[in-house]
């Protein structure tokens, strides 16, 4: 009987070993401190001494940054190397909630939003006062400072309006709209002609959202910045404002005069292709440069112009994209290094014009040229040049994405199909105000 | 000394070779469980070094949330539909191909390809197949046939049955095959003797010895059904508006996106609970009907 007694904790032993080894084995150079928290080991005794950085990049698109940036650290730094985590940004807030507990990355690269949310929560470094950004478009820099401290570096930015097809316009003979009227007579006329006013991609639901901001920036957050502030003190609310009243009824305009029928069944791509075959004449919401456009037709010629309001001043609508961010909690070694990359970052003009010919968009590293086609350039250098320009951000860092704008999208989506009244849909907005901010 | 009885003895080797699964269970499942517990009496945020204590509230706000209620709503309808039309859909699938026609081995494969590809490839494929494909059928023959099911409220919930019909279908229908071909033909050859037809012979011989089979395709797809995301996700995103949010989209909604942990935390115990129950009810019940040999 002793054999099988023997037999049994054998083969309990190698089951045992098996699934240890193969949940995988520690990383060589890493220790863990009582807490848990990994720590980078840091074995750079001078600036020679090799150092690895971690850095995280929620990407909206594989933009072969990576590569880019390993070749030019490879030239310029070799003693740094880089293991990069590549993620869809959709999924950068679970990541982050994963790190905050077993360790930070050295670098995060998300969005201008992230860096105010995550920089409020004290596990971004600032980098308020770093030489490297005098070379950073102050813009950009204003939309991740809180407080006088700068936590991230806007590396580039996007535009938003509706975009137009310019052949669908002068075919018409209809003139860039910059009141709810002369809208309406643009609308009218492409339907007469059979076009389809908006092309439109309900289904997602952060199209309505992004609808939504955009619209209130026009009409709310023109007048009163503070908007998203005095909402959550209770001064103000959805319900008994007139002009996000009005934002929700531009929004069941294009609603009204896009394709109804598909709308909550076609994704972006599939709009986006009937929107270049002329089948409609703009796009809401737009962005501009896409690369979505270039990539289903490269000859598209496509313009930009702001969301009409009520006074006919609205502003061409700018947000700061991708942005680096670094973790406060580094050593020194490795903030060292984090310096050395961002510095790279912004003096490095070629490597970034490579970058954003890539993932065509605006840099907001100041003197880098680019050469990806964007039809819609002329359009935004005519907004910036008068100073017909806004940064979106104004609105999105008082009132929060995640939990309260998403959901207040859901809400619209609801009352454009008629299942809930305006009424009810603002006031969910109101319902909650706790969400708004965190 | 005093010997260890053989059963004792049996026993003992027993635990050691289920020890490394339990350790994996209770690292895996248990630990993170009770932490879900904890979590839910919080109002954590998911990122903040504190959690406070908030007691029962998160449980108190559950059940008066419109948003939980209706998320639960439509979970409960998609289980029904696909637990009575994929058990049908698969019990007469597998009684066709128990049959005599020809190319089984064609169609079984046909049937069964549809569950090696994941619920967001399956949800995307559906998104087009409603939103492209068949409306350009529409254009070819004339006709003017709504096929944008996931388009509205009233159908949306149609178009996502129909699409996760098709993807498993053919995995249950193997399980029913299974079960036919291991009703003894002399039972049946018998039976045929007796007098009786093809009705009552599957009836009174074949679906008794089915219930195995139908115990744990019932139990499969009814917890499967509770937990559906990824077919969501990658087509409606539990859209239009809240139509199609099932729970555990609330769930990650509210705790991932929302950054309200504990609340969401307090609506996946509540989860737990309703599968466990359902399970237990299920097994119990179906169990008592299972025919022994």
């Amino acid at each position: 009987m002793k054999w099988r007694k023997m037999t049994g904790l054998l083969m309990t032993g190698s089951i045992a070993a098996g699934m240890l080894f193969g949940c995988g084995g520690k990383d060589e150079g890493n220790t863990t401190d009582t807490k848990g928290e990994e720590v980078q080991e840091s074995t750079a005794k001078d600036e020679k001494e090799p150092v690895t950085l971690r850095i995280l990049l929620a990407a909206g698109s594989g933009t072969g940054m990576d590569e880019i940036i390993d070749e030019a650290l490879a030239e310029n730094y070799p003693e740094i190397q880089v293991e990069w985590e590549m993620i869809n940004w959709n999924d950068l807030n679970t990541k982050m909630q994963t790190y905050i507990q077993s360790g930070l990355p050295d670098i995060i690269v998300g969005k201008a939003t992230d860096a105010v949310t995550y920089g409020k929560m004290g596990i971004l470094g600032d980098l308020a006062g770093k030489p490297y950004l005098d070379n950073v478009n102050e813009v950009g820099t204003e939309s991740v400072t809180v407080d006088g401290k700068v936590y991230g570096l806007a590396f580039d930015a996007m535009y938003q309006g509706i975009i137009y097809n310019r052949k669908v316009f002068e075919e018409n003979h209809v003139e860039i709209p910059t009141t709810y009227e002369e809208l309406d007579a643009a609308i009218q006329t492409f339907k007469d002609a059979g076009i389809t006013p908006f092309a439109t991609h309900f289904v997602d639901t952060w199209s309505i959202g992004n609808l939504a901001m955009q619209f209130a920036m026009g009409d709310v957050f023109s007048k009163d910045p503070l908007w998203g502030d005095k909402f959550r003190s209770g001064e103000v609310s959805f319900v008994d404002s007139p002009e996000y009243r009005q934002a929700y009824e531009n929004i069941k305009k294009i609603y009204d005069n896009t394709w109804q029928d598909e709308t909550f069944s076609i994704e972006e791509t599939a709009s986006d292709a009937k929107f270049i075959e002329g089948e409609a004449a703009m796009k809401a919401p737009g962005f501009c440069p896409t690369d979505t456009l270039y990539t289903l037709d490269e000859n598209f010629d496509y313009g930009l112009f702001p969301y009409p309001n009520a006074t006919g001043d609205a502003k061409l609508l700018f947000q700061a994209d991708t942005t680096f961010m670094k973790n406060e909690n580094s050593d020194e070694a490795v903030n060292e290094a984090v310096d050395k990359v961002f510095t790279l970052l912004t003096e490095n003009k070629e490597m970034v014009g490579e970058i954003c010919d890539i993932t065509m968009k605006a840099p907001m590293i100041k003197d880098v040229e680019t050469t990806y086609p964007d039809p819609s350039r002329n359009d935004i250098e005519k907004y910036a040049d008068a100073n017909e320009i806004v940064n979106v951000d104004i609105g999105n860092n008082q009132l929060q994405w995640g939990g309260f704008q998403d959901e207040n999208a859901k809400a619209i989506a609801e009352w454009l199909q008629g299942d809930i009244t305006i009424d009810a849909a603002l006031k969910a907005a109101d319902d909650r105000k706790d969400n708004s901010l965190q | 000394m005093r010997k260890r009885t053989l059963n004792q003895r049996m026993a003992g080797q027993y635990a050691i070779l289920v020890l490394p699964g339990l350790i994996l269970f209770t690292l895996g499942m248990m630990i993170p469980l009770c932490m879900a517990f904890s979590y839910s009496f919080t109002s954590w945020n998911g990122l903040d070094a504190t959690k406070k204590w908030v007691g029962l509230d998160n449980y108190i706000k559950l059940f008066q949330d419109k948003y939980v209620r209706d998320a639960w709503l439509f979970t409960i309808k998609f289980t029904v539909l696909n637990t009575v039309i994929q058990n049908i859909a698969a019990l007469l699938l597998a009684l066709l191909l128990d049959s005599t026609i020809k190319a089984k081995s064609l169609f079984r494969t046909i049937i069964f390809i549809p569950c090696l590809i994941s619920a967001i490839i399956a949800g995307f494929v559906w998104l087009r197949i409603y939103g492209s494909v068949l409306p350009a059928l529409n254009e070819i023959l004339g006709t003017d046939i709504n096929f944008m099911l996931f388009g509205s409220k009233e159908t949306v919930l149609t178009g996502l049955v129909i699409a996760n019909n098709w993807q498993w279908v053919g995995y249950w229908m193997l399980i029913y095959l299974a079960g036919l071909q291991s009703v003894p033909h002399e039972l049946l050859e018998a039976a045929k003797v007796d007098g009786a037809n093809a009705v009552q012979k599957f009836l009174k011989i074949t679906l008794p010895m089915l219930a195995p089979a139908i115990t744990i395709c019932v139990v499969g797809i009814t917890t499967g059904s509770l937990k559906v995301y990824d077919l969501l996700v990658s087509s409606t995103k539990g859209g239009p508006g809240y139509a199609s949010t099932s729970i555990i989209m609330q769930i990650y909604n509210t705790a991932i996106a929302g950054r309200q942990y504990g609340y969401g935390s307090a609506m996946s115990i509540t989860l737990i609970a309703v599968l466990l129950l359902i399970a237990v009810i299920q097994l119990k019940w179906l169990k008592k009907r299972e025919v022994q040999m």
